[in-house]
């Protein structure tokens, strides 16, 4: 190794090590780097809030309501100015940082599990199992989300884990239907029948062979549900059916900004925006990933 | 500096996008836009119960008798004297020449048969207490007519100077509710010449108005436009399709006081706004904190309302002592008195047993904001409230039902000027009742139907004290209603939350 690194001859004949490959794919990624650094960055900002956050993002002072933000002359005192309630804005973004991450984390994984285990035996096993699977994502799929949740939250009443879960089992389709289509195709390849013909069992080929080939698909979808989950929770938020105050959620704050908008734009422009950020953040780390994870991208 | 261009941009965007196709409302049009938010339930009066649907009937009916909304002093209006025969019989002399806007004549058999109709249960009047005291009404002759009370009922006049207005006998007969809800006739200043439900009504100055104590109509017509959305309606002002607006929320109504452009005037309405608690223990909640007068009290003190009403209500709010509004007859408010204390109300949770405070429910059906800040005050001294957000209609069933334990809600009285509207609705043992409590029940029954009003007057006193003293509520404030119009209108509005388009006119 160390005779390649000094002969470039040999450097040229032997080719990068796959680590260092895999390093020029991420880096050479622009979309995955700047999606992935703005995820992060609000990533650590939720993990950080309570030492990030000026002030209580709970406490109100009637006295000091919708003071601007310091870029339309306000104070320093409130960088990103107070609410309808006199609370500080920059510390409710950053506490509903916490909120729309940990749905959308969980709402993804939730789904992820239901619609990978089912779109993995559909597509593997074939027959029966994927007659009835395929069902399911009819059935699913001619439900509209948004009223489900709408309804479901009425009944329920709306709270984090009403929200969490209804969007965790509703949001399972698209998963199953990309891993369905996507293990009918590694089904065929020649490693699996290889696998079998040394009697691998199901269970090891399902783990082993198609799950690491087929990961590029789902790490897409995650990211997908993840940015429509955090979206779906913003709109029925914003509807009064989402988190309930005075939990601080971005979806929440754009409508409680709303009466003013007129007069004051910037109370739904600032939580809009960074919705609007971490979303794109988001999606551009999945396409990122995908890029960088798929097999054919990998030599 | 940037605020400012951002703020121009802003309303000059929401102008463009409704100006298109609009009418310019000016005077010269002769034609007054107004936007209403909400729609109206029924324009039949009887049963609608919107505020929106009040204005619609002070505009098209008028009733017996009418209160003048500055003075307070009852005056002859489709009757020109009355008459107190006993405690329970009312004769009245109508007003001849009268006619509908159909072109019939009004006179007795008019009166006897709304009356008759309204008075009867059966026929589903949307709100029975506005008519359920009068039994029915009989005709001397052409133009006196006696209407008999159930039982005493002191309110009587201020009642039929309200909701009851007088419908014409042989239309009414013939359409029914639903023909006077598409095409209302009545004898009022203004007739209502179009009618589009969820859209807009387009009313027309009655040129043949008797001489009323509301006034003769100068306005040649009024369009009223469904709006919902408050910043939509605002644009519209900006655009110039529109002339007036009201109930516009105190925000939005001080930006447009400072931009100079509009007249905004501000009065004081009749609706109070309240906290109800479950003291007589009929919700679910266990152990129920509330059943604890000490813990009743801690709610009292750890509201800063004069806060909420200096910085979110503003205008001409008030605090409000009392379930009932100050100029309410009966409505004293000589009585206990919370004065935000946060130190006094952690103490008495704390000898009530809730030294670290408890979790309780806050259902609420308009102003998130206010709920928001009452939780906030509630939170500093641990009371923990989830706040449930719903429908009136929906929070009132489960009330009925008395799984509410917590309430946030108010009351607008029906603009009626008398307590009876609003404590002996709620603390009558009835199912809206939370306190239960059957010493003031008894004290409001004397009061409610007592001639003498120094008698009513001590009743009140006595059941309004008993209430606050054991804390059954926390009465927080009377509500306010911004008007913004245009300079060219010339109007003063009234404190009791009607819009009167006889009196405006333009400059």
């Amino acid at each position: 190794m160390s005779d390649a690194m000094t002969d470039p001859l040999l450097a040229e004949i032997v080719g990068p090590t796959p680590g260092q490959l895999l390093r020029r794919r991420i880096f050479g990624h622009q979309g995955l780097l700047i999606g992935g650094t703005v995820v992060a960055l609000l990533v650590l900002v939720a993990i950080f809030a309570p030492l990030l956050a000026p002030h209580d993002p709970y406490a109100q002072s009637l006295m000091a309501r919708m003071k601007p933000p310091v870029f339309l002359g306000g104070t320093w005192e409130h960088p990103l100015g107070t609410d309808h309630l006199g609370r500080d804005y920059l510390s409710r973004l950053i506490y509903g940082a916490r909120v729309s991450l940990m749905i959308g984390l969980v709402a993804a994984v939730i789904s992820g599990l239901i619609g990978s285990v089912m779109g993995i035996c559909a597509g593997y096993f074939g027959g029966k199992v994927d007659a009835v699977v395929t069902f399911l994502i009819n059935v699913r799929l001619a439900m509209p989300v948004v009223l489900v949740a709408l309804a479901v939250v009425a009944i329920l009443g709306g709270s984090l884990t009403v929200m969490v879960s209804v969007l965790g089992l509703l949001l399972w389709d698209r998963f199953a239907v990309v891993l369905r289509a996507s293990t009918r195709q590694v089904r065929e390849r020649e490693y699996v029948a290889a696998a079998k013909s040394i009697g691998a069992s199901t269970p090891r080929i399902l783990l082993a062979e198609i799950l690491p080939n087929i990961v590029n698909n789902l790490i897409v979808v995650v990211t997908l549900e993840m940015a429509h989950a955090i979206l779906l929770e913003a709109a029925l938020s914003f509807l009064g059916l989402g988190v309930q105050p005075p939990t601080p959620s971005w979806g929440l704050m754009v409508s409680e900004g709303k009466n003013m908008m007129l007069f004051e734009p910037w109370l739904v422009m600032i939580p809009g925006t960074v919705l609007f950020v971490l979303v794109l953040g988001i999606n551009l780390m999945g396409d990122g990933l995908r890029d960088v994870a798929a097999p054919e991208n990998r030599s | 500096m940037t605020h400012s261009v951002s703020l121009k941009m802003t309303i000059a965007a929401l102008a463009l996008s409704v100006a298109a196709g609009e009418a310019m409302a000016d005077k010269a049009s002769g034609t007054l836009y107004a936007g209403f938010t909400k729609e109206l339930e029924n324009v039949d009066s009887y049963f609608n119960s919107s505020r929106e649907g009040v204005v619609m009937q002070r505009a098209i009916w008028d009733g017996l008798i009418y209160r003048d909304p500055i003075t307070n002093e009852y005056k002859g209006n489709l009757a020109e004297s009355w008459t107190w025969v006993d405690d329970t019989t009312l004769e009245f002399k109508l007003r001849q020449g009268i006619t509908f806007h159909n072109g019939e004549p009004f006179n007795a058999d008019d009166v006897v048969y709304t009356v008759n109709f309204v008075a009867d249960e059966s026929n589903g009047v949307k709100t029975q207490r506005n008519v359920n005291w009068m039994k029915s009404a009989e005709k001397i002759d052409d133009y006196t007519v006696r209407i008999y009370l159930k039982e005493k009922f002191p309110a009587a006049i201020e009642f039929l100077s309200g909701p009851v207005s007088i419908y014409p006998n042989e239309y009414y007969a013939e359409v029914g509710p639903s023909g006077m809800g598409l095409k209302p006739v009545g004898t009022g200043p203004y007739k209502a010449v179009e009618v589009v439900p969820g859209q807009h009504f387009v009313l027309e100055k009655n040129e043949n108005y008797h001489d009323s104590p509301k006034g003769q109509p100068s306005i040649e017509k009024v369009d009223i436009r469904t709006i919902p959305d408050v910043n939509t309606q605002i644009a519209e002002l900006f655009s110039g399709s529109l002339d007036l607006i009201w109930q516009v929320p105190a925000d939005q109504a001080q930006k447009l006081e400072q931009m100079g452009q509009f007249t905004v005037a501000n009065e004081s309405t009749m609706r109070v706004g309240y906290i109800s608690m479950d003291a007589a223990g009929r919700s679910s909640m266990d152990p129920n904190p509330f059943t604890d007068v000490r813990v009743r009290k801690a709610v009292n003190y750890a509201i800063d309302r004069q806060a909420i009403v200096d910085n979110l209500l503003k205008g001409k709010s008030i605090l409000v002592n009392t379930p009932c509004f100050p100029s309410q007859f009966g409505c004293v408010q000589d009585v206990t008195v919370y004065d935000y204390n946060p130190e006094k109300a952690k103490a008495l949770l704390a000898e009530a047993g809730y030294p670290d405070g408890f979790e309780t429910d806050l259902y609420a059906y308009r102003n998130r904001d206010y709920a928001e800040a009452v939780i906030s005050f509630l939170g500093e001294v641990g009371i923990k409230v989830n706040l449930k957000y719903m429908q009136y209609s929906a929070i009132r069933e489960l009330n009925m039902k008395g799984e509410v334990p917590f309430n946030f809600s108010t009351w607008g009285s029906y603009s009626i000027n008398d307590a009876s509207a609003m404590v002996s609705q709620f603390f009558k043992l009835g199912s809206l009742d939370d306190a239960r409590d059957e010493g003031v029940a008894a004290d409001l029954a004397t009061a409610d139907t007592s001639t003498d009003p120094a008698t009513r007057i001590e009743y009140y006193t006595k059941a309004l004290q008993r209430i606050t003293d054991q804390a059954y509520w926390v009465p927080l404030f009377s509500y306010n209603t911004n008007y913004v119009f245009k300079t060219d209108v010339d109007y003063t509005p009234t404190p009791d939350e009607v819009l009167r388009f006889t009196t405006m006119s333009w400059k």
